[in-house]
């Protein structure tokens, strides 16, 4: 009883939390508004020319505030963000963009992090099934063995699955 | 001082190459007493090098400009406490004081053994004696700090002004240099370990415990530089994902991952490769770290000015690299297992998907790092990967190791049965669902954050939740208060419950972190004198721009006063310093820090008589916490190095090793 | 316990290594994987070694030059890009609170006296500075050849600019040819220039 009792409320806690993450993506990203956030939104995209790994929204720098005066600019000429963009990338190279773009071989730099996710999903769904496996032969309940037995016991345990191998 | 100083270089060459010499025909030959004389020499060396660091010192501060570096980075007007930062804050020097910090680790490491003296001593002194002549051979080849100039000049250039700005240049790079060049400890123990094929226990806990303290000095050192960049940079951030700052992250992800699979290994015998593997990976990424640094591959804020030294470097970090995995690979069959995972419902299981998802954490920010250069060779284009990219690939894992924080201390060792997991893990999980309700019905709209502050308070209750747990535990069992079992129940179990303190720094910065990257609001305005502005609720009014005469610089600085609902808050002072040796002033930020919110100013610019002012105003939300929360970690992290008293039996030892006989121990 | 595995006598569990020769395979395969990453990894840093990561390669090479229309720093009238075509131009960033732009001033005078009734126009744009600073630098200097300011760095940040100098060459076709960055040897400028007198730019 009491055991069915706790795991509702964990299954509900944890519907809870599943619907505050549904509405709040529902209610998507707050809409920059301002035109100073417009023009942050863009600036936190490209790098600051003159400075070392700083965005243009972040940089101090005499250039990056003129870099935001001409987003600011373009953006009420009703220029897209794409297109000032594009506009930066054709003086400045690819470099300007602090993000690789997500095509061709910089594609690769997104796809690594996915496939480690992957990696590592695949790595534990199969370890998960290896130890169900392991638990269903052997006894319910763990013995309570003194630490020196216990580790003879797994040596032995070891050198017996070596052996079937 | 400059004859006296490459004197001490030298002999403390000639000391160290005695030293590995010694200790490897010692070994070799049965000799122990060539063995003891290399372990002794270490005090001779460190005497040596503290000499040579002092006679840089002396230098600098008799403003003795015949010396380059001197003339290069101090000057007669520079205050005398910035005079001794200047030792390290430009390449030569701080290889002196690498080498000085080195040494101090090499001889603490003798000291530390003169009377138990495991048999993997020698071997790793050896070790270390090798590091250090790589790094003496840099000061006293390309690098040379004592090189003089063919004039005397009549006064320095004095320091590059970013580095005289602020104090925090006294601890930030030192912090950061005990933690990359401690990890030669372990390094050093684990080479001797595999040359030797012994992996006793005892080897275990020594480079467990030498790597714990690398980690608080990394961690100290990190949060310091962090401290750094938002407070002295003004930018208004404190971290940029900087090629340097992600190279000095990385060996502490690593570290991180190897100071839980370890204990893995401690109680059941398993994933030594591994934690091996690691060990020298956390070496050489400290070695790959400084070859960034200095090598001049690729740029950075921190850079070293360029430099000739980058085959050097890369030639250390091949050799480092080939031996350490080449040891590895040839001894990996006596590392067997010794026993299994048995449940994924354990601790064993949580410290292996931690150790997953920290190094999937490491190799992501290391391949952005390196992935330009990666294209340049491929394709002659050049990109940039900047912190766009890092915050967006890392958050996921961040969020994962969040949960695994929360729920690894509540599962049990080997098996954890459903219904104690359940009991344990009910309160935490509703707290955090708890959180996340009521954000998302407040109205909250970033999905990543609002997933940060729900798993954030899991760990938060499911680490309080066991260190009251652990006390009251006790206090049961020992028929005290809980108050009065506060202190012995903490002494009893200093790794635990520091483990538990750590999580517990770590979240409250993952809530800081959130809070200030999603929350934070800014604004950029130009001022009339007089001119007010209202931002967040505060009303912004510029008085006026005053000029400071100081001895090393001209200070221009902007007072704006703070006012909120009419009540007056008192003013804030950015400034614009300019100096002599530079053309660009350094801006100096004004910051009004809060509990809750920093109010951060920043002059951009100002008209030539400062009847126009340019602001930057940000509002920073929760960055008060982060050094909280910092500080918390190396507090977690010193209880649980906290070493316990030597006992001659092997009861209540601290970390229940099975079967440890403590003569051997 | 030491867990040394060193096989003297029968240790307890009773476990051996793996036979001899299985163990010698598995180890060089390891070492051979070490080996390749290894190499590979030093590869690319000795690459990384063998150039200057500060400087960015231009973007506007052999693409047509982004037109300007500047009005002079001292004095009226103003340089059109468009009323240039047909002359080899030479277009030089520099700021009053730029070293290295003292350095390069000999090289771009002597260039000047050189190629300038030679069909060649050497342009100065003032970068990141105050009219006054800009023009006193000229001044002093004697900067003789068109100078021109760039308010709102409008120019500079159509040529892809990050620093000061940069010097940029365009050929009588309007397009741009390539870019130095840094002070300007005087060679190097007698070099672009007569390429571009020749033929188009290539």
């Amino acid at each position: 009883m009491r055991a069915r009792a706790g795991a509702l409320v964990i299954a509900v806690a944890l519907i809870g939390a599943a619907a505050a993450i549904a509405v709040a993506a529902a209610r998507g990203p707050s809409p920059p508004g301002t035109l100073e956030g417009r023009v942050r939104g863009i600036a936190s995209t490209l790098r600051c020319p003159v400075c070392q790994d700083l965005s243009v929204a972040d940089s101090p720098s005499a250039l990056a505030t003129q870099m935001r005066a001409s987003i600011a600019q373009q953006l009420q000429a009703g220029r897209t963000p794409d297109e000032i963009r594009a506009g930066f990338v054709a003086a400045y190279g690819q470099w300007i963009l602090l993000s690789p773009p997500r095509r061709g071989l910089t594609l690769v730099a997104w796809l690594i992090p996915f496939g480690l996710a992957l990696a590592g999903l695949l790595l534990a769904v199969g370890a998960i099934r290896r130890w169900n496996r392991g638990s269903a032969t052997s006894s319910a309940k763990p013995v309570s063995l003194a630490p020196e037995d216990r580790r003879l016991l797994d040596r032995a345990l070891l050198a017996a699955q070596e052996d079937v191998e | 001082m400059d004859r006296l100083g490459t004197f001490a270089l030298v002999l403390a060459l000639g000391l160290a190459v005695y030293g590995l010499v010694a200790s490897i025909v010692g070994v070799r030959r049965d000799r122990p007493v060539l063995v003891e004389s290399a372990r002794t020499s270490a005090f001779s060396l460190l005497a040596v090098v503290a000499a040579a660091n002092g006679a840089m010192l002396a230098a600098i501060l008799a403003n003795d400009f015949s010396i380059a570096y001197v003339a290069e980075n101090s000057s007669r007007a520079t205050p005398t406490f910035f005079k001794v930062l200047s030792l390290w804050s430009a390449d030569e020097g701080s290889l002196l004081l690498w080498n000085l910090i080195l040494a101090g680790f090499i001889a603490a490491v003798a000291f530390r053994f003169r009377r138990r003296r495991p048999d993997t001593l020698p071997i790793a002194m050896a070790v270390m004696y090798a590091v250090q002549i790589f790094y003496l051979a840099l000061v006293l080849g390309p690098t040379r700090p004592f090189a003089t100039l063919a004039t005397t000049p009549v006064d320095g250039r004095g320091p590059l002004p970013l580095l005289q700005n602020h104090p925090l240049m006294a601890v930030h790079p030192p912090f950061l240099y005990l933690g990359f060049i401690g990890f030669t400890v372990p390094f050093a123990f684990a080479m001797a370990a595999l040359v030797s094929g012994t992996l006793s226990d005892r080897w275990i806990r020594i480079t467990r415990r030498w790597t714990l303290a690398a980690w608080i000095f990394l961690s100290t050192g990190l949060v310091l530089g962090a401290l750094w960049s938002y407070g002295v940079l003004g930018w208004g951030g404190y971290w940029a994902w900087d090629p340097v700052e992600n190279v000095a992250l990385l060996p502490w992800l690593m570290t991180t991952a190897f100071l839980h699979s370890v204990m893995i290994q401690e109680r059941r015998g398993m994933l030594k490769i591994w934690n091996l593997s690691m060990i020298v990976g956390a070496f050489a990424l400290t070695t790959f770290g400084t070859f960034l640094t200095r090598g001049s591959i690729l740029s950075s804020v921190h850079a070293f000015a360029q430099s000739t030294v980058g085959p050097m470097y890369l030639g250390f970090l091949i050799l480092v690299l080939l031996v350490g995995f080449g040891l590895v690979a040839a001894q990996a069959w006596r590392l067997r297992s010794e026993g299994r995972l048995d449940s994924a419902l354990s601790r064993e299981a949580a410290f292996v998907g931690n150790n997953l998802v920290l190094l999937s954490i490491t190799f992501i920010v290391l391949l952005g790092t390196i992935f330009p250069l990666f294209v340049e060779a491929l394709t002659n284009r050049q990109m940039t990967v900047g912190g766009p990219y890092f915050r967006e690939t890392t958050i996921p894992f961040f969020l994962l190791l969040l949960f695994l924080m929360g729920v690894g201390p509540l599962l049990a060792w080997r098996r954890a049965s459903v219904a104690q997991v359940r009991r344990r893990v009910t309160a935490p999980v509703v707290a955090g669902a708890a959180v996340m309700v009521v954000l998302a019905a407040a109205g909250m709209r970033n999905v990543a954050a609002l997933a940060a502050y729900g798993l954030a308070t899991f760990v938060l209750a499911a680490n309080l939740g066991e260190l009251v747990r652990g006390i009251g535990s006790f206090a049961r069992a020992s028929g005290r208060s809980v108050v009065a079992a506060l202190i012995p129940s903490t002494v009893r179990n200093r790794r635990l419950f520091g483990g538990l303190v750590v999580h517990v720094g770590i979240a409250t910065m993952a809530i800081a972190i959130t809070t200030s990257s999603a929350f934070a609001h800014q604004t950029e305005v130009t001022l009339a004198r007089g001119g007010l502005v209202s931002f967040q609720g505060y009303s912004l009014e510029y008085r006026g721009l005053r000029t400071i005469q100081q001895p090393q610089r001209v200070v221009r600085e902007a007072t704006v006063t703070v006012a909120k609902g009419g009540r007056a808050l008192g003013s804030l002072t950015p400034s614009l310093n300019e100096y002599p040796a530079s053309t660009d002033p350094i801006g100096s930020p004004s910051i009004h820090y809060g509990v809750l919110r920093d109010l951060y100013s920043s002059l951009v610019g100002f008209d030539a008589t400062g009847g126009e002012a340019t602001f930057r105003f940000f509002l920073n939300p929760g960055v008060f916490w982060l050094w909280v929360g910092g500080a918390i970690v190396v507090l977690g992290g010193l209880l649980a190095a906290w070493p316990a008293r030597r006992r001659r039996t092997a009861a209540a030892a601290p970390a229940p090793v099975p079967g440890q006989l403590a003569s051997v121990g | 316990m030491d867990e040394s595995m060193e096989p003297a006598g029968r240790h307890p569990s009773g476990l051996e290594p793996p036979s001899r020769g299985r163990r010698r395979r598995g180890r060089w395969v390891v070492f051979a994987v070490v080996l390749v990453a290894v190499t590979l990894a030093a590869s690319l840093f000795a690459f990384g070694l063998g150039r200057d990561p500060l400087v960015v390669r231009s973007a506007l090479i052999g693409r047509e030059a982004p037109s300007f229309d500047l009005p002079m720093l001292s004095g009226p009238g103003t340089v059109r890009l468009s009323e240039l075509r047909g002359k080899v131009v030479v277009l030089n960033f520099w700021a009053s609170w730029c070293t290295d732009c003292r350095i390069e001033h000999s090289a771009l005078a002597a260039a000047w006296d050189r190629y300038r009734d030679q069909g060649v126009v050497l342009v100065g744009v003032a970068f990141e500075d105050t009219a006054s600073s800009s023009r006193a630098f000229a001044q002093s200097l004697g900067m003789d050849w068109p100078i021109v300011s760039d308010a709102a760095s409008r120019t500079a940040l159509a040529y892809g600019v990050y620093g000061v100098p940069e010097t940029f060459f365009i050929g009588p076709d309007g397009v741009v040819a390539s870019r130095w960055v840094g002070p300007v040897p005087y060679a190097h400028l007698t070099d672009e220039i007569t390429r571009l007198q020749a033929g188009p730019s290539a």
